[in-house]
């Protein structure tokens, strides 16, 4: 049976790799007792898979991951079992019975991201969501993403534009962040980090912002089933 | 509390930003306001090995144990870290509440190795606290030290307000109520500072004393300050362990760290006798657990931890005079669980080999054996009771249960060495493997490999070896060689220690107040993480000494005379002078001592008696 789980990621817990957080949930699985599955052979390790592992530095309210159980167990169970070993800042949100076969990677298409940026002077602040309105103008925007190609690091030319779903800029919050809104493809087929973008807005609206205070949160992932976009759980 | 953003900013600039962050289970915050004494415990390297070190684990639930007090951690910021944070200015803060170490009442340092005392220097930069003690004004931190370099506290004299001696379970309160006492009364620094000297066993505050040298440089006397502090300062021990604080929880950190498992302390203390060990001499005598109490413990660990091990931790694991009892009682006690035992520390005997056969039934992982020395002669020099026999048994019984990977641990340079015992290094472990492919073809299980390291001997204080010389980086580096240009097998592996670092490590742990000086121009150099070979800046150290008018030969290479003072005699570890000095004079005959458990061997603790009979 496959359990199919919402996490959150918040607070300083987003500085944990994805390997710590594999870590953690291995050993949360077995101080919690719920009868997960354990691959055969001589090192034997629970079977669960995290969805689109974010990278280090992000916030998320919405991670995904697929337990999978070697007897039946209510979804509710699994949640408040892991809820009582898990720390403050990695709690489940919700379980669900998985129906599917593929993996939740796989399927995994959009994220929609909140991402809060410094605007350095007040002058910049005040014409900010004059500039963002240039965004939309703007036919393509070419970045230079860094691939790896075998051995070697090479850097290819993207438009980022058919990576952007949506943008959207709200306002800004009680420590002075302004805050967007970006829906952005996810996964393998087409991909745009958040930061890419917080950079490319910098480099074609001259934002004036402080790329290095950027903070980023993760708000839900989406699959795409039938050419429509919905939620995983 | 630190500015939020900018740490923020500076960990996504860092490798590992897991180090800094706090948070992991069983860690503690506590409402800072609210506590009477603020502590921050710091062992001075980087996370991951300070979080292996389970005296930080006892003091930190020792201290928050305590209703009105706190005990946060801090640890050596690495090298990327500590140019992120002084570049954006931020200072050094605790992991729990994220507050600035100057603004707790104590900073506690735990002194294991010397390599890493330039990183101590270097989180009192970090914090903001003023390096020097005597720069130290009402209001800042006190800055403490213990933990076994303490027992030769001078090289540090300058940085460290109070050094506690010994085992730190009491005099850690002790100290801390103190305090509370005192700050109920219109606090003053160094009335805290004389009070602690003249009340509590163990306190050595160095701003009240001096020491006086010869002109030759070697140590003429020390003089008191003031009066009423103790000349003769006597270190700490708990009597007895199972009423002693016992942690019942320990972190578990989000890193993997050098050991991902629970770590329980089995005794205290050692009877072998090994000459040139520190640990044996200055935790003598050797107190037990009990098995009862052991397994009440181990039960409440697992409970809080979920680790799947259990480490029996000690100088020695296998001395435990009721093991086998405990290993069983502990396995069954788990069995449901699948928690598996693990010693860390073997000897070659049948005894232990039983143990073993009982512990790892599933994974057949590498063995440990540690003969120290390459021929019988130097064993008995430095009388380490291990037979050439004893590790064929072992070897055999080892492969016999399947075993194929085995680690040999030897010194170069000890006392008497010649180039014959070190070759003797080369015939031990090529014995290791003619005991594996002698057997039948078909009873040779797995990919045979054995190992043999070789550190280079660096003569401690409070041993019998503490008036050798060590061996000069020529005399290391050419039996070194011996060694490695002897061994051509791909299955046999010969590594060594770098002899510089041990020469450096020889000059601080025999050092006196002039050692200061160097330790704190090769910081202020950029000497940092001097144990990590990769960041070992060796002649920013020679420079060091020459800058501070040292000559490291005289600490490191110079033999010393029979009737020299040391610049540590004024610490009383148990164990006498006349007993070390006995005991070196025998390992320059080849006379062994026997195992202080088959009858008292004179070492100078007077009432050593009640501490048990074993048998």
């Amino acid at each position: 049976m496959i359990i199919r789980v919402r996490f959150t990621k918040t607070g300083y817990l987003k500085f944990l790799s994805h390997l710590d957080l594999v870590r953690l949930f291995t050993r949360s699985f077995s101080r919690s007792g719920i009868p997960v599955k354990f691959t055969e052979g001589f090192n034997p390790h629970p079977k669960f898979s995290i969805g689109n592992p974010l990278s280090l530095g992000i916030e998320s309210t919405a991670e995904y991951m697929e337990i999978e159980f070697a007897e039946d167990i209510r979804p509710e169970k699994v949640m408040v079992s892991l809820n009582t070993v898990l720390p403050e800042g990695i709690k489940v949100t919700e379980a669900v019975v998985s129906e599917g076969t593929a993996s939740l990677t796989s399927l995994i298409r959009w994220s929609h991201y909140e991402i809060r940026l410094w605007v350095k002077n007040e002058a910049d602040r005040t014409t900010l969501a004059d500039k963002l309105k240039g965004w939309d103008d703007l036919d393509s925007v070419l970045i230079d993403k860094k691939k790896k190609k075998g051995k070697n690091k090479i850097s290819v030319r993207v438009d980022i534009k058919p990576l952007i779903g949506n943008l959207q800029f709200k306002d800004f919050d009680q420590d002075g962040f302004a805050v967007l809104a970006a829906l952005l493809k996810t996964g393998e087929e087409g991909n745009l980090k958040p930061s890419d973008l917080a950079e490319a807005l910098e480099t074609h609206l001259s934002l004036g912002i402080d790329l290095e205070m950027t903070q980023i949160k993760r708000l839900d992932a989406f699959v795409e089933k039938d050419s429509k976009i919905e939620k995983p759980i | 509390m630190i500015d939020k953003y900018k740490l923020d900013k500076v960990l996504m600039k860092v490798e590992k930003p897991a180090r800094y962050i706090g948070m992991e289970q069983n860690s503690i915050k506590k409402d800072l306001s609210k506590a009477a004494v603020k502590f921050v415990f710091s062992f001075p390297d980087v996370y991951e090995v300070g979080m292996s070190h389970l005296g930080m684990h006892i003091l930190y639930n020792l201290i928050n144990k305590e209703a009105d007090m706190v005990c946060e951690r801090v640890f050596a910021p690495w090298v990327d870290m500590e140019e992120q944070m002084r570049s954006e200015k931020l200072p050094l803060f605790t992991l729990e509440s994220k507050e600035e170490v100057r603004n707790f009442d104590f900073l506690g340092f735990t002194l294991q190795y010397e390599m890493s005392y330039t990183n101590i220097l270097n989180i009192l930069d970090l914090s903001g606290i003023p390096i020097l003690s005597r720069d130290r004004k009402e209001g800042d931190t006190i800055v403490v030290a213990g933990g076994p370099c303490a027992y030769n506290p001078e090289p540090l004299w300058q940085f460290i307000d109070i050094f506690v001696i010994g085992e730190g379970e009491e005099i850690t309160l002790e100290l801390l109520d103190l305090y509370k006492e005192h700050k109920k009364e219109g606090f003053g620094r160094k009335a805290f500072l004389v009070d602690a000297a003249r009340r509590i066993q163990g306190v050595y505050v160095p701003s009240l004393y001096t020491e006086i040298y010869n002109d030759d440089g070697t140590v003429r006397g020390r003089m008191k300050l003031i009066d009423d502090i103790p000349e003769i300062i006597e270190k700490r021990m708990i009597r007895d362990l199972d009423t002693m604080f016992s942690p019942e929880s320990m972190i578990v950190p989000y890193l993997e760290t050098v050991h991902d498992r629970v770590s329980m302390e089995i005794f205290r203390g050692c009877t072998h006798g090994c000459r040139f060990c520190q640990a044996g001499m200055i935790y003598r005598p050797i107190r037990e657990k009990s098995v009862d109490r052991l397994l009440e413990l181990s039960e409440k660990l697992v409970e809080s931890t979920g680790y799947e091990t259990i480490s029996l931790s000690s100088l020695s694991s296998c001395d435990y005079s009721q093991l086998q009892m405990l290993v069983s009682s502990l396995l069954e006690k788990h069995s449901d669980k699948k928690v598996g035992v693990s010693l860390p520390s073997l000897r070659l005997n049948s005894v232990s080999m039983e143990v073993l056969k009982e512990i790892e039934k599933v994974r057949k992982s590498g063995l440990t054996f540690a003969p120290e020395a390459g021929s019988q002669r130097l064993r008995d020099v430095i009388n380490k009771g291990v037979s050439e026999e004893d590790l064929e048994t072992a070897v055999t019984m080892a492969f016999k249960e399947g075993w194929s990977r085995v680690k040999l641990y030897f010194m170069i340079g000890l006392p008497t060495e010649t180039d014959e015992d070190v070759m003797g290094i080369k015939r031990l472990t090529y014995l290791v493997k003619d005991l594996f492919f002698n057997r039948p073809k078909e009873e040779r299980i797995g990919n045979f490999q054995v190992t043999a390291s070789a550190s280079c001997f660096v003569p401690k204080p409070f041993t019998p070896f503490q008036w050798h010389g060590q061996a000069t980086e020529e005399e290391f580096r050419s039996r070194i060689k011996l060694v490695k240009d002897s061994i051509r097998d791909n299955k046999v592996t010969f590594n060594y220690h770098d002899p510089k670092t041990s020469y450096l490590e020889a000059v601080v742990a025999r050092g006196d107040r002039k050692v200061s000086d160097a330790i704190l121009k090769a910081w202020e150099n950029g000497c940092r993480f001097d144990g990590w070979s990769e960041h070992l800046k060796y002649d920013i150290w020679l420079a060091a000494f020459e800058a501070a008018g040292i000559d490291g030969s005289f600490y490191a290479n110079r033999q010393r005379s029979l009737d020299e003072i040391f610049p540590w005699d004024f610490i009383s570890p148990g164990p006498s002078k006349s007993y070390l000095l006995r005991e070196y004079k025998k390992a320059l005959e080849g006379d062994t001592t026997r195992d202080c458990r088959l009858g008292c061997t004179g070492c100078g603790i007077s009432d050593c008696a009640m501490w048990g009979v074993f048998n």
